[in-house]
C-alpha cells in the first residue's frame, strides 16, 4: 500500500514538473516569437523610408543637374549609390543593407555639400523642398534605427540569455545583426585650416 | 403606513427617479468613443503631446498631459535633461543660456515652461523638485493646464463638450418638471397633514435647484469625428511604442536620444519609467527640495505631535496649572487610602488600597507633568532664538473645533523651514494669522521657543521665485485656501482701461468710476466723455461667489481661448481667470455693440494672466 501511494505521489510530481516545464517552454517560444516579429516589423519600417528616399533621389539628381551638369562625379556617385542601396535591399542581412544605405548617405552629403557654390540652385524652391523632405526621411530613418536597434537587443538577449536559449536553440532562433554605423562614421570628425 | 403618504413618497420618488434616469441613459449616450486603434505605426502627427494624452484616454486630460509636454519642451530645446548616475530620480533639468523662440508656444506648454524657469537656481532644477507644496495651488495650477488642453482640443476640433447647450436645456426642463411634481406631492402631504407652512414650494425649488444645477455641472468631453481618426492613429503608434519593451525602462533623460517619441510614447502610457519618475502633482513633505545657500539639496523633515507643541506660554501655564491642581486634589483625597499593604476588615478592603494606589501614582505623574511643563514651559520663554531660513511647507496643522453654525478654523499651521545647519529639520508652529503671508521658497527670519516650536515673531525678508507662479487658489469654505485668498488683487480699472473700453463702445469714455455693489462684488462704471451717460458696467467677484455668478451667467456664445471661460449673451458678457468672474454690461447708447465684447475680454482677459505671472 506505502509503495503504492509513493510511487502514485512520483508519479504525480513527475506530471506536474513535465507540465511547468512543458508551459515554460512554450511561453519562452512565444516570447522569441514574438519579439523576433518585433524585429521584423522594426526593419520594414527602416524599409519604408529608405523606399521614400530612394524615390526622392532621382527628382534631386535631375533638379541639381539643370544648374550644375558639369558636376558628372558627383551626380553619378549619387545615381550609382542609390542603384546599390537598391539592390542590397533585397539582400537578407542588415550589414549589407547598412553599408549600401550608408554610402548613399554619404554621396548625398557630397551633393548638399556642392549646392552650397551654387546660389541660384540653392534658391530653386523645388530643391529646398526636396532638401527639406529628404531631410525629414533621414531623420525618420535614424529613430527607425533606433528602434531596430532597440528591437534586436531586446530578441538577442532573449536567444542567448539562460534558460530561453536552449529553446532557441531547439527552435532555430539565431541573433540577428544591429543597423550598423560603418567605421567612417565612428572616426571623430577632423577639421583642416 | 398612510397610503396618501405612500402616494406622496411615490410620486415624488418616482419624479425624481426619472430625471436620474433620463440623466443617465444622457451620460450613458454621450459617453466618449473607444476608438479601434489603426495598425502599428511610428509615425507621429502634428498634435502636440498633451491632445495626444486626450485622445488616447478617451476624451480626459490626465496627470500624463503635463509630463509629455515637459518631454516634448526638452525634445525642442527648450530644456535640457541631465541624468549623472544610475538613478533616474536624480535627472536635473537645464535651461540653455541662448532659448528658443518660445512665442509660438501654446498655453499649456507654457505654462509647463514658466514653471520650469520659475524654481530653477542659476538655470538649475532638480526634475523631482516640480512638485507643488500646497494642495490648492497644485489643484489650481493643474485645473488650468487641463482647461487649455481642453480649450485647444475644442479649438482644433477634436473635442466638444459632452452636454451640449440643448442637453442641458432639456435636462434642465425636466428637472423643472420633476421639481414641480415633488412639489405638488409634497404640498399634497403638506396639505392633508395639516401643517402650518405647506413644503410644496420650498420642496419643488430646493429640487429644481439641485436637478438643475447636476445637469449644468459639465462631465467632461466626448469625441468628434476627426478626433476619433487621429485617436484611432494615436492608439497604432501606442501599439507600436509598447512593442517596444526597451521604451518601458527609458529614464527621462533618454529624450536626448529618442527625441519627440519619447514625449509621445508619455503621452500614449507606453513609458513606464518616466512616467513614474516625473511628476507634476503634490510632493512629499516630508523630503522637501530645498535652494536654500544656493544649491538645491534635500531635507528630511519632521511634523511633530503632542498637545504641548504650538501653545501660547498662558495655555502652557495653565495645562501645567490643572495637571498640578488634578494630581494634587487626586493625591490629597485618595492618598491616606493608598496602602498597597493593606489588610482592612471589610471585603474588597484590599482591591480598593490597590486602585487608590494606581489612583495616587497617577496624581505624582500628573503633579510631576504639571511641574515638568512649567519649568520647561519658563525655561522656554527664556531661550527664545532666531531662525532665519527658506520655506519649504506650510501646512495646516490644528483647527478649532466645527460647531452647529460655525465651520472648523485653523489656528495654528505647520511652518517647514531650512535654516541651512543641516539635512533635517523640524517644522514650527506658526499661528495662522500669518501663514497667508508666506509661500515656499521666500526667506524668513522667525522669532522661535524651541520646547513648544511656536513662532513667536515672524517676518518675510525676500520673496521666492515661486511666488511669481502663486496661483489664484480655489476657495473653501474651511481651511488655510479661505485664509490665504483675498479679494480680486487687480481691479477692473486695471483690466479695462478707458481707451479700449472707448474703442469697443464707439465713444470716448471718461476713466472708470467705483460703484457701491453688496456683498463681495466690485463694480466701476465707464460714462461717455461727452454727456456723461453711462456705456459700460463692469463688476467683478471672487471666490465661492464667483462661482454661482460664473455658473447663471455661462450661457450664450462661448468664446474660446479667452481666459479660462468667456461667454458672451445679447448686452452682457461674462469672463473667468482663475476664480475671478468679471462680469460686463453695455448700457445705453452702447447697446448694440455687443460684438466689441469678445476682444476687449480677450484684452483684459491676457492683461489677468499678466499680471498674475508676474506677482511676487
Amino acid at each position: 500500500m506505502g509503495r503504492g501511494v509513493t510511487l502514485s505521489i512520483a508519479a504525480g510530481l513527475l506530471c506536474l514538473l513535465a507540465v511547468v516545464v512543458i508551459g515554460g517552454a512554450l511561453v519562452a517560444y512565444n516570447r522569441l516569437v514574438r519579439r523576433r516579429n518585433q524585429v521584423l516589423a522594426s526593419w520594414a519600417q527602416i524599409d519604408v523610408q529608405l523606399k521614400r528616399r530612394y524615390d526622392l533621389v532621382p527628382n534631386l539628381v535631375e533638379t541639381v543637374r539643370g544648374y550644375a551638369s558639369h558636376e558628372r562625379a558627383t551626380l553619378d556617385a549619387v545615381a550609382a549609390a542609390r542603384s546599390t542601396a537598391i539592390a542590397a535591399a533585397g539582400t537578407p542581412g542588415a550589414a549589407d543593407r547598412a553599408d549600401a544605405e550608408n554610402v548613399l548617405t554619404h554621396a548625398l552629403g557630397r551633393l548638399f555639400a556642392l549646392a552650397e557654390a551654387y546660389p541660384e540652385l540653392k534658391a530653386n524652391q523645388n530643391f529646398a523642398a526636396l532638401q527639406g523632405e529628404l531631410a525629414r526621411t533621414e531623420d525618420k530613418i535614424a529613430y527607425a534605427r533606433q528602434f531596430y536597434n532597440s528591437a534586436v537587443q531586446t530578441f538577442n538577449t532573449s536567444v542567448q540569455t539562460i534558460p530561453t536559449n536552449l529553446i532557441a536553440g531547439i527552435a532555430g532562433f539565431r541573433p540577428m545583426d544591429f543597423f550598423q554605423a560603418v567605421d567612417g562614421e565612428r572616426a571623430a570628425v577632423q577639421v583642416r585650416y | 403606513m398612510d397610503p396618501r403618504l405612500l402616494l406622496d413618497l411615490a410620486v415624488g420618488g418616482a419624479a425624481l427617479g426619472g430625471w436620474f434616469a433620463a440623466y443617465g441613459a444622457v451620460r450613458l449616450a454621450t459617453r466618449p468613443a473607444d476608438p479601434t486603434p489603426a495598425p502599428a505605426t511610428m509615425e507621429l502627427g502634428a498634435e502636440p503631446p498633451a491632445l495626444v494624452s486626450l485622445l488616447v484616454n478617451r476624451w480626459t486630460v490626465t496627470e500624463d498631459a503635463a509630463e509629455s509636454t515637459l518631454l516634448d519642451l526638452a525634445a525642442r530645446g527648450f530644456v535640457e535633461l541631465r541624468q549623472p548616475g544610475d538613478d533616474p530620480r536624480q535627472t536635473t533639468l537645464h535651461l540653455p543660456p541662448v532659448p528658443p523662440d518660445d512665442s509660438a508656444l501654446r498655453p499649456y506648454e507654457r505654462r509647463v515652461l514658466d514653471r520650469v524657469r520659475g524654481l530653477a537656481v542659476d538655470g538649475v532644477l532638480p526634475l523631482t523638485a516640480l512638485t507643488f507644496r500646497d494642495p490648492a495651488r497644485a489643484k489650481s495650477w493643474n485645473k488650468r493646464l487641463r482647461a487649455q488642453v481642453v480649450a485647444d482640443a475644442r479649438a482644433a476640433g477634436l473635442s466638444r463638450r459632452r452636454f451640449g447647450p440643448t442637453v442641458t436645456t432639456a435636462l434642465s426642463a425636466a428637472a423643472l418638471l420633476a421639481g414641480v411634481v415633488v412639489g405638488l406631492a409634497a404640498a399634497h402631504y403638506g396639505s392633508w397633514r395639516g401643517t402650518e407652512d405647506n413644503p410644496g414650494l420650498a420642496a419643488g425649488v430646493f429640487t429644481f435647484a439641485v436637478l438643475s444645477a447636476i445637469a449644468g455641472a459639465t462631465p467632461g468631453e466626448r469625441d468628434t469625428p476627426l478626433g476619433r481618426q487621429l485617436a484611432a492613429r494615436w492608439l497604432g503608434v501606442r501599439a507600436w511604442l509598447r512593442g517596444h519593451e526597451q521604451f518601458d525602462e527609458l529614464p527621462p533623460a533618454a529624450v536626448a536620444i529618442w527625441d519627440r517619441y519619447l514625449a509621445y510614447g508619455a503621452a500614449v502610457g507606453a513609458t513606464r519609467l518616466t512616467s513614474a519618475v516625473l511628476d507634476l502633482g503634490m510632493g512629499d513633505r516630508s523630503l522637501v527640495w530645498s535652494s536654500y545657500g544656493g544649491t538645491w539639496h534635500r531635507v528630511r523633515v519632521r511634523y511633530p505631535r503632542g498637545s504641548r507643541y504650538g501653545k501660547t506660554m498662558p495655555k502652557l501655564l495653565f495645562s501645567a496649572a490643572i495637571s498640578g491642581a488634578v494630581g494634587g486634589f487626586a493625591l490629597k483625597l485618595f492618598g491616606p487610602s493608598a496602602d498597597l499593604f493593606s489588610t482592612g476588615s471589610y471585603p474588597g478592603a484590599r482591591t480598593f488600597a490597590l486602585v487608590a494606589a494606581g489612583i495616587v501614582a497617577g496624581a505624582v505623574l500628573l503633579l510631576a507633568s504639571g511641574g515638568y511643563t512649567l519649568v520647561r514651559g519658563l525655561a522656554d520663554l527664556l531661550t527664545e532664538r532666531t531662525v532665519t531660513g527658506e520655506v519649504l511647507w506650510v501646512q495646516v496643522w490644528k483647527s478649532t473645533s466645527q460647531g452647529e453654525n460655525q465651520p472648523a478654523r485653523p489656528w495654528l499651521h505647520y511652518l517647514a523651514v531650512d535654516d541651512g545647519s543641516g539635512d533635517r529639520t523640524t517644522a514650527w508652529g506658526l499661528p495662522s494669522q500669518w501663514a497667508g503671508d508666506c509661500h515656499d521658497g521666500d526667506t524668513v527670519t522667525l522669532r522661535v521657543r524651541p520646547w513648544t516650536r511656536r513662532v513667536v515673531g515672524f517676518a518675510v525678508v525676500g520673496h521666492g521665485r515661486s511666488r511669481s507662479l502663486a496661483e489664484a487658489t480655489v476657495p473653501e469654505t474651511t481651511g488655510v485656501a479661505a485664509a490665504r485668498a483675498g479679494a480680486p488683487s487687480v481691479t477692473p480699472q486695471a483690466l479695462f482701461p478707458p481707451e479700449e473700453v472707448g474703442q469697443a463702445v464707439g465713444l470716448p469714455v471718461r476713466p472708470a468710476e467705483a460703484v457701491d455693489l453688496p456683498g463681495p462684488l466690485t463694480g466701476v462704471q465707464f460714462r461717455a466723455a461727452g454727456d456723461g451717460a453711462a456705456v459700460l458696467a463692469v463688476q467683478t467677484v471672487a471666490g465661492t461667489a464667483g462661482q454661482w455668478i460664473w455658473r447663471l451667467n455661462a450661457r450664450g456664445q462661448e468664446l474660446p481661448g479667452v481666459g479660462d471661460g468667456a461667454y458672451l449673451a445679447g448686452e452682457r458678457a461674462v469672463l473667468r481667470v482663475g476664480d475671478r468672474v468679471v462680469l460686463l454690461t453695455l448700457l445705453g447708447v452702447a447697446r448694440g455693440r455687443a460684438a466689441y465684447l469678445p476682444w476687449l475680454l480677450a484684452q483684459a482677459a491676457a492683461r489677468a494672466a499678466g499680471r498674475d505671472e508676474a506677482v511676487s
